[in-house]
C-alpha cells in the first residue's frame, strides 16, 4: 500500500509534474490514499494551496471527503468541469469555479490560472482528476496538447502538478505522452515506486 | 479644416528580442493585461490607434475598459467616449470586476464621456455629419485628450460613428485625421469595431483596418457545441506580434488568455 506518497510529494522540488498512477482493481483505496496524501498531508501545511481540478467526480463530492479528511476550505479551491453536463448544478461550493463542459480544455487552464493569482501562496499544488475521465470526452490529440501545455506553463510558475492516472493494460497516446512530460511516475499500486 | 503635422518621433530604446528581435523597439504602452502584452512583446507601441474588431458578446469592450483601468493604475491618465451605452451602465457593469477600482474616476485618472452629449452640445444635428461637422468633432476628441492629459482612449463604438460619417472616403480622412491628432498627443488609442462574422473584414465601412495601426480581432468559435472566445492580433506596427490564437476568459480579476488548443488540426478542432 502507498506508505510513503505524502514523503514522495513533500520531496519534490517547486515546478515539478507527477504522475500519479492507480490501479482499477483497488481504485476506491487508492484513490482515498492519494486524497489523504495530497489534501491533508501535505495541503494542509502551512503556505500550501491547492487547486484540485476535477472530472473524475463533481466538486462536491471530493469536498466531502475533503472535510472527512479536517481539510480546511481555505486551503484548497476546485475547478469542477463536470458538474454542468451532469445537470448537478443547483448547490455550487462556494470554494469551486464551475466550466460548462470537460471539453472546454482551454477553460480548464484559464481557471486554474485564475485561481492560482487570485489565491497566490508560496506553495501551490494543482491535482489534476484524471487523465482517462479527460479522455472520454476529448480526442488523444487535443489532450495531449493541453497537457504539454498545462504541465510546461505550471512548471514555469513553480507550480507542482499532480495527475491521476488510472493504469490501462495498453498505455494510451496520452498517457505515452503524459510520460515524455511529466518528471516522475508514482505507481500507487506498487507502493510509491 | 486644420493642416495635418508631422507626428513626433516616437521614443526608441535598444532592442533585446532575440535573434530575430529588431535593433531597435518603439516605446511601449503596456495594456497591463498580461496574455495580451505577451503576445505584442510588451504592449502597443505608444502612440498607435487601435482596432478592436468583433461580434456581439465577444469582450471589446471589457478589454478596452480593462486596458483604460490598468493605465489609469498606472498614472496614464484614460478616457472612455461612448456612443452607444451610458456611462452610468457602463460603469455599474464595470464594478463586477476586481479590477475596477471606483477611486480611479473619483480622481479623475479614469474618464468617461457620453458622445451623444457632446453631439447636442456641439450641435451636431444632422444624421449624416457633414465634413466641417467631422472636423469639430476631431478637434474636439483632441482638445479632450489635450486638456486632460490622456494618454489612453478607447472610442466605443467606431462603427456608431461610421452610421453617422456613411460615406468611404469621409471615414477615411476622420481616422487619418484622429490618428495623427492622438498620436501628436502620444495617446495610445482602442477604437472598438462591430462586426459580423465576415472573413476578411474588421470593420463597418472596410476601409478602416487599412488606416488602424493594429487590428485585435475577436470571435467566438464552437467545439463540439461549446462556445469559446477567441482573441488574435492580425496587425500591429512597430512591433513583433504572434499571430496565434488565443482563447479568452473575462474573469473577475481580469482577462485571461490561454492558447487555442487544435489538437493537430489546422483550424480550432
Amino acid at each position: 500500500m502507498p506508505v510513503d506518497i505524502a514523503e514522495r510529494l513533500r520531496a519534490l522540488p517547486p515546478g515539478s509534474a507527477v504522475a500519479l498512477k492507480l490501479d482499477p482493481r483497488e481504485y476506491a483505496d487508492h484513490y482515498f490514499a492519494v486524497l489523504n496524501a495530497t489534501l491533508r498531508d501535505v495541503g494542509s501545511e502551512t503556505e500550501v494551496h491547492t487547486i484540485y481540478m476535477t472530472v473524475t467526480n463533481p466538486a462536491a463530492f471530493v469536498w466531502s471527503l475533503a472535510q472527512a479528511l479536517d481539510v480546511p476550505s481555505d486551503r484548497i479551491s476546485f475547478v469542477d468541469a463536470i458538474s454542468h453536463i451532469m445537470m448537478n448544478y443547483a448547490d455550487p461550493l462556494p470554494n469551486a469555479t464551475y466550466i460548462d463542459s470537460p471539453r472546454a480544455l482551454e477553460e480548464i487552464m484559464l481557471r486554474i490560472e485564475y485561481l492560482i493569482k487570485k489565491f497566490p501562496h508560496p506553495r501551490t499544488i494543482v491535482v489534476v482528476d484524471s487523465v482517462n475521465a479527460l479522455a472520454i470526452h476529448n480526442p488523444p490529440e487535443l489532450l495531449s496538447e493541453f497537457f504539454h501545455i498545462l504541465l510546461n506553463s505550471l512548471k514555469s510558475r513553480q507550480v507542482i502538478t499532480l495527475v491521476l492516472e488510472t493504469n490501462e493494460e495498453e498505455a494510451t497516446p496520452v498517457e505515452q505522452m503524459l510520460n515524455l512530460v511529466v518528471d516522475e511516475t508514482i505507481d500507487i499500486a506498487r507502493g510509491g515506486r | 479644416m486644420e493642416e495635418p503635422t508631422e507626428p513626433p518621433a516616437p521614443a526608441v530604446v535598444p532592442g533585446n528580442g532575440g535573434l530575430m528581435g529588431p535593433a531597435t523597439v518603439l516605446e511601449r504602452c503596456a495594456t497591463g493585461i498580461e496574455g495580451v502584452d505577451n503576445i505584442l512583446s510588451g504592449g502597443i507601441p505608444r502612440g498607435n490607434m487601435v482596432l478592436v474588431a468583433g461580434s456581439v458578446g465577444t469582450g471589446k469592450t471589457t478589454l478596452s475598459l480593462e486596458f483604460l483601468v490598468r493605465g489609469a493604475e498606472r498614472g496614464e491618465r484614460s478616457l472612455f467616449i461612448s456612443v452607444t451605452e451610458a456611462s452610468d451602465k457602463l460603469m455599474q457593469n464595470l464594478s463586477t470586476f476586481e479590477f475596477f477600482r471606483s477611486d480611479l474616476v473619483l480622481n479623475g485618472s479614469l474618464v468617461f464621456v457620453d458622445l451623444p452629449v457632446v453631439y447636442d452640445r456641439l450641435g451636431l444635428e444632422h444624421e449624416e455629419l457633414l465634413p466641417d461637422e467631422i472636423d469639430i468633432l476631431i478637434r474636439t476628441i483632441r482638445d479632450l485628450v489635450r486638456s486632460l492629459g490622456a494618454k489612453r482612449l478607447v472610442l466605443d463604438s467606431l462603427t456608431s460613428v461610421g452610421y453617422r460619417i456613411r460615406r468611404d472616403e469621409r471615414i477615411r480622412d476622420f481616422m487619418l485625421r484622429l490618428g495623427q491628432a492622438l498620436s501628436d498627443e502620444g495617446c495610445t488609442a482602442l477604437l472598438v469595431s462591430e462586426v459580423s462574422p465576415t472573413p476578411g473584414r474588421y470593420s463597418l465601412h472596410g476601409v478602416e483596418e487599412a488606416i488602424v495601426d493594429g487590428v485585435i480581432l475577436l470571435w467566438n468559435t464552437r467545439r463540439q457545441g461549446d462556445i469559446l472566445r477567441v482573441l488574435q492580433v492580425v496587425k500591429m506596427r512597430g512591433t513583433a506580434h504572434s499571430r496565434a490564437q488565443y482563447v479568452m476568459e473575462l474573469t473577475p480579476i481580469g482577462i485571461l488568455l490561454a492558447p487555442h488548443l487544435k489538437g493537430g488540426r489546422g483550424e480550432g478542432a
